[in-house]
């Protein structure tokens, strides 16, 4: 019999038995193991097929088949966590999934195969939408990423190596995961740290170890809101903030005027424009103003421009020229 | 070689998971409306059916076998009421899904947005993760800031097929310029609102930053739009155009801790002292010069040499201004 078989057999078997089976009892009855010259090879195989199952999100459940013995030996796939209920979609809502799906750049066939199982009710829904508008790319395939958002809306516990962007010292953290949030091309898992009990973000490509459940549950507050544990621009972030000042030269002023409508600013010599901005980390305000080239100028404060000057030195010849 | 036979059998299961629930709601359905809906040739069809006419429950006789009729190119499937509905989202699939839609639903102009929103709200209960006023997600997507509302413009000219006349802030020449566009389409990524489009001026493809755009203006010339244009293809917000220029250079373990965060790297090499020597696809001399005086004493042993030249330059000009 050919493996698509029995693992058609399989899962057969297990979605529709009343009561957990044993590894004798697959072995025994369900079409293909049979086919196992001795327990071992049996073993083998349906290690194999396991994996195979709960690779596709089957979910294979194991748990004790004896009141007397806790040990895990009976297998299930619980109808109540393998169906997809019933939703009720009109044909619109199915069309703009669709062309959502089709937006998505890197793990659009994983929305595709989503939206397919979705979908299967709503037949008169035209099947190749218009032609793709959009396209984001939301780096939605990191494999960390489908680990926590179950944990996530599971409730459950997370625990991962994480590394800082501040240091090299990268330690074990246990999470409790209170929403995932996507934000200027990053992901960020926002929850309460068990160790210091504070509500932070997590920069989910710094995670460095795939994420393990930890057994127990939390609730989630009700006021949560995960866009108010987001940290702002990188160099308004810092222990001592104070106002730097930015000038626009009149040909850049409209940069500010249009992509910081809410900034404080000052008319300025020559057509310039002065921008006030909020600064905690001067490495990054630099880094920020060298971005737009000579026609941005770090007025002040003086140390954050003579940070400027010295930050370029290793491009002027002479430190002193 | 075994990994490829295992995601090809993963891929048939998942299909095959998906067909029979079709079928069984479907009763007749044609292998026509199965291929179109599945996006499968009529032979896989016929084999997966015939393949599940051996499979059943225990026993295997008569009465447990799947029951499969072909009859004139129409399908019946009986005697497997517990495949009668799909599988369950996986949470990557859910998660894609949501992601997307999310983006899509909070993008200024997008007519779809309200029958997004009522989707997403459904799909969140059926999964769990919406409480009952369709509240909590578990997932926010904030979409990009177009504050100069640039995107509704775009997004109407690009689905009327219009050329665009832009007034740019180009990062490549570090100086403002005039450019007509054919417009294809419009990419979010790195935190940014790109639009992708034939730029007339260098008769050459080009991604347009949105923020950098002062000025967009739809004129009445119509364009056409290349058949095989895909978006998938400026992921990562960059044309990986194998005949652009290469920039190398090496960072220290500091930047290295963040520097692959922000930047698509082709080739990265360990030194000895623990600086990683990286290359990247180059906008421009003037683009990796930008970048250069931003990693400051953090990047060394810059190639080509004109990237370092024009790091030079740019570095005295900004300085006099700093004096």
């Amino acid at each position: 019999m050919r493996r698509i078989e029995r693992l058609i057999n399989l899962v057969a078997a297990l979605l529709e038995t009343s009561r957990p089976m044993t590894a004798d009892e697959i072995r025994r009855s369900i079409g293909g193991y049979d086919e196992a010259p001795n327990f071992e090879a049996f073993r083998r195989t349906f290690e194999r097929d396991k994996e195979s199952l709960r690779n596709i999100g089957i979910p294979l459940e194991v748990t004790t088949t004896d009141v007397w013995d806790d040990t895990p030996d009976g297998y299930i796939i619980p109808k109540a966590r393998y169906y997809l209920p019933d939703i009720d979609f009109e044909p619109d809502e199915v069309a703009a999934l669709r062309i959502a799906a089709e937006a998505l750049l890197g793990g659009g066939e994983q929305a595709e195969a989503g939206l397919m199982k979705l979908s299967l009710d709503t037949s008169s829904a035209p099947w190749s939408g218009p032609r793709a508008v959009f396209g984001a790319d939301l780096s939605v395939e990191g494999t960390a990423l489908g680990a926590l958002y179950s944990a996530v809306i599971e409730r459950t516990p997370v625990s991962f190596q994480y590394r800082p962007a501040r240091s090299d010292e990268t330690r074990e953290r246990v999470v409790d995961g209170y929403g995932l949030l996507h934000r200027f091309g990053h992901w960020y898992l926002v929850g309460r740290d068990r160790s210091d009990d504070v509500v932070k973000s997590f920069k989910v490509a710094r995670i460095e170890s795939s994420p393990r459940r930890i057994d127990g549950s939390y609730e989630v507050p009700a006021d949560f809101d995960a866009s108010q544990h987001l940290l702002g621009k990188s160099f308004e972030i810092g222990n001592e903030v104070e106002n730097a000042t930015i000038r626009f030269d009149a040909a850049m002023r409209w940069w500010p005027e249009q992509n910081m409508p809410e900034a404080k600013t000052r008319e300025a010599p020559a057509g310039a424009l002065d921008v006030e901005v909020p600064v905690g980390n001067v490495d990054a305000l630099v880094s920020w103003v060298l971005g737009f080239g000579a026609r941005v100028e770090l007025v002040a404060p003086t140390a954050a421009r003579e940070h400027l000057v010295k930050h370029l030195a290793p491009y002027l010849d002479g430190a002193s020229s | 070689m075994s990994d490829t036979a295992d995601s090809r059998i993963a891929r048939r299961l998942r299909r095959i998971l998906l067909l029979l629930p079709y079928a069984i709601k479907h009763p007749g359905v044609s292998l026509d409306e199965l291929a179109r809906k599945f996006e499968v040739r009529k032979k896989d069809l016929v084999e997966d059916f015939n393949l599940v006419f051996f499979c059943g429950l225990p026993g295997y006789g008569p009465g447990d076998l799947i029951e499969v009729a072909m009859d004139d190119e129409r399908v019946y499937v009986r005697m497997a009421d517990y495949f009668g509905a799909p599988l369950r989202l996986t949470p990557a699939e859910a998660l894609a899904l949501y992601a997307g839609g999310a983006t899509l639903a909070g993008t200024p102009g997008m007519e779809e947005a309200d029958a997004l929103r009522r989707a997403l709200t459904k799909l969140g209960k059926a999964l769990g993760a919406t409480d009952d006023d369709g509240g909590d997600i578990g997932i926010q997507v904030k979409v990009e800031r177009d504050a100069a509302g640039h995107l509704e413009d775009l997004t109407r000219a690009v689905k009327e097929a219009k050329r665009v006349r832009l007034e740019y802030m180009s990062a490549s020449r570090g100086q403002m310029t005039e450019r007509d566009v054919d417009p294809w389409g419009l990419i979010t990524a790195l935190g940014h609102w790109y639009l992708v489009g034939w730029d007339r001026s260098v008769e050459d493809e080009r991604m347009f930053r949105l923020d950098r755009m002062k000025e967009v203006v739809l004129t009445d010339d119509g364009v056409e739009v290349p058949d095989d244009f895909d978006p998938e293809r400026y992921k990562g917000a960059f044309l990986g155009d194998a005949a652009q220029d290469r920039v190398t250079f090496e960072i220290s373990p500091r930047a290295a801790r963040w520097f692959a965060e922000y930047y698509p790297i082709e080739g990265s090499e360990e030194m000895p002292d623990g600086w990683t020597k990286v290359t990247l696809i180059s906008g421009g001399a003037r683009w990796a010069a930008t970048l250069l005086l931003r990693l400051g004493a953090d990047a060394r042993n810059v190639s080509p040499r004109e990237v370092e030249e024009e790091a030079r330059s740019l570095a005295q000009e900004i300085a006099r201004r700093h004096r």
